[in-house]
């Protein structure tokens, strides 16, 4: 692909707007609180798309599309079921106690229900996550870039990185969530024109849909046995392994996202952000998926598309940049192009983000240097912006010379991650729930989870204990890893309280369902209360999923 | 605080422009597969969405003055 000198005036002046938000921004910050969760002080339009933009990075737009390619519609559950009721639950049910209970962090929340060793092992596990991920996009970025333009693989992480610094820096944790915001519009200006013309190119839905095979277009009618489908996932494995542990563990706990409904300015918005985020989130399919099954119909059809090859397979993470480069002129190609770098930078901005918050407040101030004024933990928190990018650029070199490495801490994170769901349910709606059970319960589920990675294979992965079961697919095997560890945790949290001393019940108010009055939102409309909008969201869900199937 | 309205509008409206020049100066631009002209109809695009922002940010700052 090359680019024209007025794509690159695009780019530059993209990064102008986004250097001066985080300009103008900087004036507002006065206090620690301003910097590291937004003074929760951002209108709810704002923390809707924020919540949505956090997670639309590195691994969405490329990696949607690709599993577009190669699995078709199927890849639309990893929204409509692996996304949208997560969102609906945590809007609903969850975030009462997140915003109500004044935690400034995830963590805090669980040292607030628990007890200071449960949030240490959630606030080390997600810091030393955030900046691995931040590290991935980052290397994602540069890869592409340099496999794409042939810029360099240094320049491409030290460009994005210093932009990326130099706006969190200046305005926190607003101004990465006002760039996720103007990123999110940019994707959906870039690329749906994109969608639209291949689609239309490929000869509508129809004529896709004639030129492939049935199981690409339909998404839940080949769902029955997990030999029937690409993904090799059968029905329940699907819907309990990613439509409720893992979509429920990383929408409603994960406080990269649960952070910018924080940053909301009333408990009724902040109730709001996730289940008005559903909304966009429902129809992200039709921009990043899509475009991906109208390349094969495409490529089928004798277009003069050619599906980017690569050791003698069809290399699917290059579809979308193939397709901007067959239907884009110079112009637009720099706004896609835009686009792609921009959902890269403010994937790696949410992660700084979250991690700054979580270890000024919930590594720093608890263990390292507690009771000091305000403005110490200010510094703290500006010169912890500095060391995680600093931390992410690293990643990104490690990420470059030792992939193994990095695909294995990807897995251990997800060992860490699968039970957490289950002590957030039973800490929020089980009043008799302990610290010593929801740590123990935490420990073994992830225990589980290694466990059963080891004792089962799918594509040649796992098994380093044995073999007990073979899956067809390593979706598959991570879907019932997830439902194994999350069914231990629950189980342990449950014998390991009723075995351990309850805390007072007034100690507990505003932190457990059945301990809090919950307010009606007074002065709000009833079509602007999170359960008439819930029920309108779900009714749209079923539709889609109906449509589609 | 900023209203982020009006850096969107304002990013939107003059990368709307330059496609939209992009699109009249040179209408015969086109990527392998289309026969449309891309930046033209985008251009506009942008153009509407940017203008629509800054109007919804206009109207917010009058109402608060």
């Amino acid at each position: 692909m090359k680019l024209a000198t007025v794509d690159y005036f695009i780019l530059a002046l993209y990064f102008v707007f986004v250097l001066g938000i985080g300009w103008r921004l900087r004036k507002k910050i006065s206090t620690s609180g301003d910097f590291l969760t937004s003074g929760r002080s951002v209108p709810v339009w704002i923390t809707s798309l924020a919540f949505l933009a956090a997670n639309l990075g590195a691994q969405e737009l490329v990696g949607m599309s690709a599993s577009g390619a190669k699995y078709g519609i199927m890849t639309s559950h990893f929204y409509w079921i692996g996304a949208v009721p997560a969102m609906i639950f945590v809007g609903v049910f969850m975030m009462p106690f997140y915003y109500g209970s004044r935690a400034r962090s995830v963590p805090e929340y669980l040292k607030l229900r628990f007890d200071e060793k449960t949030r240490t092992l959630n606030a080390v596990s997600f810091a030393v996550m955030t900046i691995f991920s931040s590290g991935i996009s980052m290397y994602a970025l540069g890869l592409l870039l340099q496999l794409v333009l042939g810029w360099s693989f240094t320049t491409s992480v030290f460009v994005s990185a210093a932009i990326v610094l130099a706006y969190t820096f200046l305005g926190g944790l607003t101004s990465a969530i006002y760039n996720e915001v103007l990123q999110f519009f940019l994707i959906v200006l870039g690329f749906s024109p994109l969608a639209i013309m291949a689609v239309a190119k490929a000869g509508g839905w129809g004529g896709m849909a004639s030129r492939l095979p049935s199981v690409m277009t339909h998404s839940w009618k080949y769902m029955g046995s997990a030999s029937q489908n690409p993904m090799g996932i059968e029905v329940f494995g699907l819907v309990a392994g990613l439509g409720f542990v893992l979509s429920f563990g990383y929408w409603c706990t994960d406080f990269l996202v649960v952070q910018r409904a924080m940053a909301a300015d009333s408990m009724s918005a902040a109730r709001r952000t996730p289940i008005l985020a559903a909304i966009p989130k429902m129809i992200m399919p039709f921009i990043v998926i899509v475009p991906g099954i109208a390349a094969v119909a495409l490529a089928n059809a004798a277009t003069g598309y050619h599906l980017p090859m690569k050791n003698g397979g069809p290399d699917y993470d290059q579809v979308l940049t193939t397709l901007m480069a067959q239907f884009y002129p110079a112009g637009m190609l720099g706004i896609g192009l835009t686009g792609l770098m921009a959902s890269f930078m403010s994937g790696m901005a949410g992660n700084v983000t979250a991690f700054n918050t979580v270890f000024t407040y919930d590594i720093y101030q608890s263990h390292i240097h507690p009771n000091a004024p305000d403005s110490h933990y200010l510094t703290v928190g500006r010169l912890t912006t500095i060391g995680g990018v600093a931390l992410s650029i690293g990643t990104a070199y490690l990420a470059q010379h030792y992939n193994n490495i990095m695909d294995l801490l990807q897995l251990v994170f997800g060992f860490v991650n699968a039970p957490l769901f289950a002590t957030f349910l039973l800490g929020m709606f089980w009043k008799r729930t302990t610290g010593h059970g929801a740590f123990a319960g935490l420990l073994s589920g992830t225990i589980a989870a290694a466990l059963v990675h080891g004792l089962t294979v799918a594509e040649g992965k796992g098994g380093w204990l044995g073999t007990v079961n073979t899956f067809p697919s390593t979706m598959a095997q991570n879907f019932w890893i997830a439902i194994f560890a999350w069914t231990t945790c629950f189980v342990l949290t449950i014998v390991v309280s009723l075995a351990t001393r309850p805390r007072a019940e007034a100690e507990l108010r505003g932190l457990v369902y059945s301990l809090t009055n919950i307010k009606h939102d007074e002065g709000v409309s009833w079509y602007m209360r999170p359960g008439p909008v819930a029920i309108a969201v779900g009714v749209l869900l079923l539709f889609l999923n109906f449509w589609f199937a | 605080m900023l209203d982020l309205r009006i850096p969107t509008g304002g990013f939107f409206l003059l990368a709307g422009v330059i496609l939209l020049a992009l699109g009249l100066i040179d209408p015969n631009a086109r990527a392998a597969l289309t026969d449309v002209n891309v930046n033209l109809y985008c251009g506009i695009a942008m153009i509407v969405f940017g203008v629509f922002m800054l109007l919804l940010a206009f109207r917010a700052a009058k109402k608060a003055s």
